[in-house]
């Protein structure tokens, strides 16, 4: 069945890796979501059927870690696992993270196996890394 | 100030070879950029703040030909569908993850807090020609870049 993903972040390219890596990474998606920062994801998830979110920590108007308090707060929104891709390193950030209730945490710089490894751990989906490998050789994802 | 400069290479090494497939090799140190400057045309250049246990800001310059090259490959398109935005918004990333992955080299109680990444306009590069700091310089296959960080 297809899953439906929110990407938030700031960085519009980061945004376009992110979802590139989940498309050639071979799970079966069907609507991609995007929002600049946590206000933007909560207009989005209030409207809209996600699955799943990728979240930055660091954004302008409403942070990624703000965001997961307001989606753990509603009870449509609490059960929507949460994922940050962040360059928030520190053991500190990735506790509060969890402990606020994020599924997962991915550091940035990060390789595209990295969130596919993630994704399948949390969906419990299982695809192939060879279509990963692939996109890497040719320099993209 | 030594274990900086180690970890903001290793950031700045790790970042560009992972994210953007683009090798440096490090060809010097500098407390200012004047001479370095002189020599470069045609910048684009990023700054970040932090602040923590020292504030200040990170702050990335490199050619017009770089970022088109390097946002071609963080993003996965052609050179010729690249816009100015994709551009800007492609290397306040990478100086974002840089400087993020710096200091999770060493903060590992997150004592540091980074601001948003900005884009310098060209009239203000002439700080840098005396504004004290850390700088890096490198090198790729075609281009010359620097990369440093100022405390307030």
């Amino acid at each position: 069945m297809a899953f439906n993903v929110l990407i938030v972040d700031d960085s519009s390219s980061m945004r376009a890796v992110i979802k590139k890596v989940i498309k050639v990474s071979g799970f079966n998606v069907g609507d991609y979501w995007e929002a600049g920062d946590g206000n933007e994801a909560l207009e989005i998830l209030s409207n809209e059927w996600v699955d799943l979110v990728l979240s930055d920590i660091n954004m302008p108007n409403m942070s990624g870690l703000e965001l997961i308090r307001r989606m753990q707060a509603d009870e449509t929104l609490k059960d929507i696992p949460v994922v940050m891709v962040t360059t928030e390193g520190s053991d500190e950030k990735v506790n509060t993270a969890k402990d606020l209730g994020a599924s997962g945490y991915i550091k940035k710089p990060f390789l595209p196996e990295e969130i596919r490894m993630t994704l399948c751990n949390i969906l419990g989906e299982e695809v192939s890394d060879e279509r990963v490998d692939n996109e890497l050789e040719t320099g993209d994802f | 100030m030594k274990e900086s400069i180690t970890n903001l290479k290793q950031a700045t090494s790790n970042v560009l070879e992972t994210m953007f497939f683009e090798p440096v090799q490090f060809t010097g140190e500098a407390d200012t950029l004047n001479d370095w400057l002189c020599d470069s045309q045609d910048l684009v250049g990023v700054t970040l703040s932090f602040t923590g246990s020292n504030s200040g800001s990170f702050v990335l310059l490199l050619p017009g030909s770089l970022t088109k090259g390097i946002t071609a490959n963080f993003i996965g398109m052609s050179e010729e569908e690249i816009d100015t935005n994709q551009e800007n918004d492609t290397v306040k990333e990478a100086l974002n993850m840089i400087g993020g992955h710096m200091l999770s080299l060493f903060d590992t109680e997150g004592k540091y807090q980074l601001g948003i990444p900005e884009i310098i306009s060209e009239n203000s590069f002439d700080v840098f020609n005396h504004k004290k700091g850390q700088y890096i310089l490198m090198e790729t296959d075609q281009d010359s870049l620097a990369i440093g960080f100022i405390l307030d």
